[in-house]
């Protein structure tokens, strides 16, 4: 199964323009560069937030994890690496939590599976996470 | 001493083939009587040993991964083989998750395959090559209540 990238809406007003991303079908190493690519055009395209639907996602692979770490470096104006240049640069990566998740990218409609690599990766804690769109986007 | 069938796969080395990867795992593991949870991991599981052994094993070079499954007693038996250079994916550390301050991208493949199996043994193949056998329970996690 592919993976289809639907930016379904994009909301909210100068301060916070947002798009909302659903990703339907299986995010592993054959596709995960889409959703970086998709990222870096949202940012050029001045959005600064993100909300994922991850409803129909039925599968995420580690370099899925990956491609979520880069959209928010993406959306803080940081370059994420290159993967071109090797997975080597993403294991130098690491990201500050001290301060709680970001709120640049959330979740929503996250299913068992997905859950579960999230938890058992610890990488849980960057996001806030949201039943569906309507409960992600009324939080801000 | 294995139960029924083993199912086989052979697929060239490409992340293009990670999908059928997955798909005949979770064929192969439904039909053994696999519960739904122990599917999720077993797939889980392969994908991401079968992603290491395209991305660093043969890393761009071609190749082919075999994938076979069998049953034995109240296990799912998965084994991956590959003519890589040797790497034992069980001599990698595991990731300090607890420090809570800060959390890496990097290194969570082989933690995904241990989290998500009872089991882990590695062995070479030959001269060149590798052997990676995941086992999972059929349904409770080793140490749960059936």
């Amino acid at each position: 199964m592919s993976l289809e990238i639907a930016i379904d809406r994009v909301v909210g007003g100068a301060e916070s323009p947002t798009a909302v991303v659903g990703l339907v079908g299986e995010l592993d190493a054959a596709n995960y560069l889409e959703v970086i690519d998709a990222g870096r055009r949202l940012y050029e395209d001045g959005i600064r937030r993100l909300v994922l639907d991850l409803s129909g996602l039925t599968f995420i692979a580690s370099s899925g994890l990956v491609a979520l770490h880069s959209l928010i470096l993406i959306m803080a104006g940081e370059a994420p690496p290159d993967p071109e240049n090797g997975w080597g640069a993403f294991h130098t990566l690491a990201h500050d939590v001290s301060g709680g998740p970001q709120t640049a990218v959330q979740l929503c409609g996250i299913g068992p599976a997905v859950d579960r690599v999230l938890v058992r990766t610890g990488m849980g804690r960057l996001f806030l996470v949201h039943p569906d769109r309507a409960a992600a986007l009324a939080a801000g | 001493m294995a139960d029924g069938t083993a199912r086989s796969l052979t697929v060239d080395a490409g992340v293009d083939r990670l999908a059928e990867v997955r798909a005949f795992v979770r064929a192969a593991a439904r039909a053994l009587g696999a519960s739904d949870d122990s599917v999720v991991d077993l797939v889980q599981a392969v994908d991401e040993a079968a992603t290491n052994v395209i991305v660093h094993g043969y890393a761009g070079q071609p190749g082919a991964i075999d994938v076979t499954t069998e049953r034995h007693g109240r296990y799912v038996v998965v084994t991956l083989s590959d003519e890589c250079p040797p790497f034992d994916p069980t001599a990698v550390p595991e990731p300090d998750l607890s420090r809570l301050e800060r959390w890496r991208p990097g290194g969570k493949g082989i933690h995904l395959i241990r989290a998500a199996t009872d089991r882990l043994r590695y062995r070479p193949r030959g001269t060149r090559g590798n052997v990676l056998t995941m086992i999972r329970t059929l349904t409770a996690r080793e140490g749960e209540e059936a």
